[in-house]
């Protein structure tokens, strides 16, 4: 399929569809996502939603914002992303762009589990993070 | 709204599982302590209403100035 958004226009496929287990605050009617990656928009990937109403955002890896960046997950996100072990996860922020100041959200990072195509947005009780931690662009 | 006075060391049970504990009672704050299931999120409303906020943000930045952004970004590392 041929996804058009306002951050561009990709190609995925049915199995790069994944179903977000603790969706967006906000956007909780929308559960599968696209993450969408081109050459025009590195170092962002589009995140973008297949259900209503379709919601598109900028991301961002975490760990290319803050190098440092790290976040525990509880057991019930353990479960509920069907980790096992050490698997590779990608922990994104939500990027907030205004003009030419942009910001990336790490206090409630996006993790995704590739093995099993599952997603959340976290929301930990307590984060040295912040929601809008500048990106490195003046 | 239901609205309970409780004391100190008293508690308030929610359904199945959730139970509300008054610690300690200050003059401008009360320490609540709360036993939930993993499964259900317990959140600081200024916190969780600040994410949503941050979020309505980012599904309405604008596209305009992505290309600029990315070129920005790059020439930093």
């Amino acid at each position: 399929m041929t996804v058009t958004t306002r951050f561009g226009t990709f190609d995925a496929t049915d199995a790069d569809v994944i179903d977000f287990v603790t969706p967006l605050s906000g956007f909780e009617t929308c559960k599968r996502y696209l993450l969408l990656s081109s050459p025009q928009i590195a170092p962002f990937a589009c995140l973008h939603g297949l259900d209503a109403p379709q919601p598109s955002f900028l991301a961002i890896d975490a760990r290319r914002v803050d190098a440092a960046f790290d976040c525990a997950l509880t057991d019930a996100d353990r479960q509920r992303l069907r980790i096992v072990g050490d698997e590779a996860l990608a922990w994104l922020g939500i990027v907030t762009v205004d003009a030419l100041d942009a910001t990336a959200n790490l206090r409630a990072p996006i993790v995704i589990n590739p093995a099993r195509m599952l997603g959340a947005q976290l929301i930990p009780l307590e984060s040295v993070y912040s929601i809008d931690h500048p990106l490195a662009t003046g | 709204m239901l609205v309970f006075t409780r004391k100190r060391g008293q508690a308030i049970v929610i359904g199945d599982g959730i139970e509300v504990h008054i610690v300690r009672v200050g003059r401008d704050g009360v320490r609540i302590g709360i036993t939930a299931p993993t499964s259900v999120p317990v959140h600081r409303r200024e916190i969780y209403d600040q994410i949503r906020a941050a979020n309505a943000s980012a599904a309405a930045s604008d596209a305009t100035s992505l290309e600029q952004l990315v070129a920005h970004l790059r020439a930093k590392t």
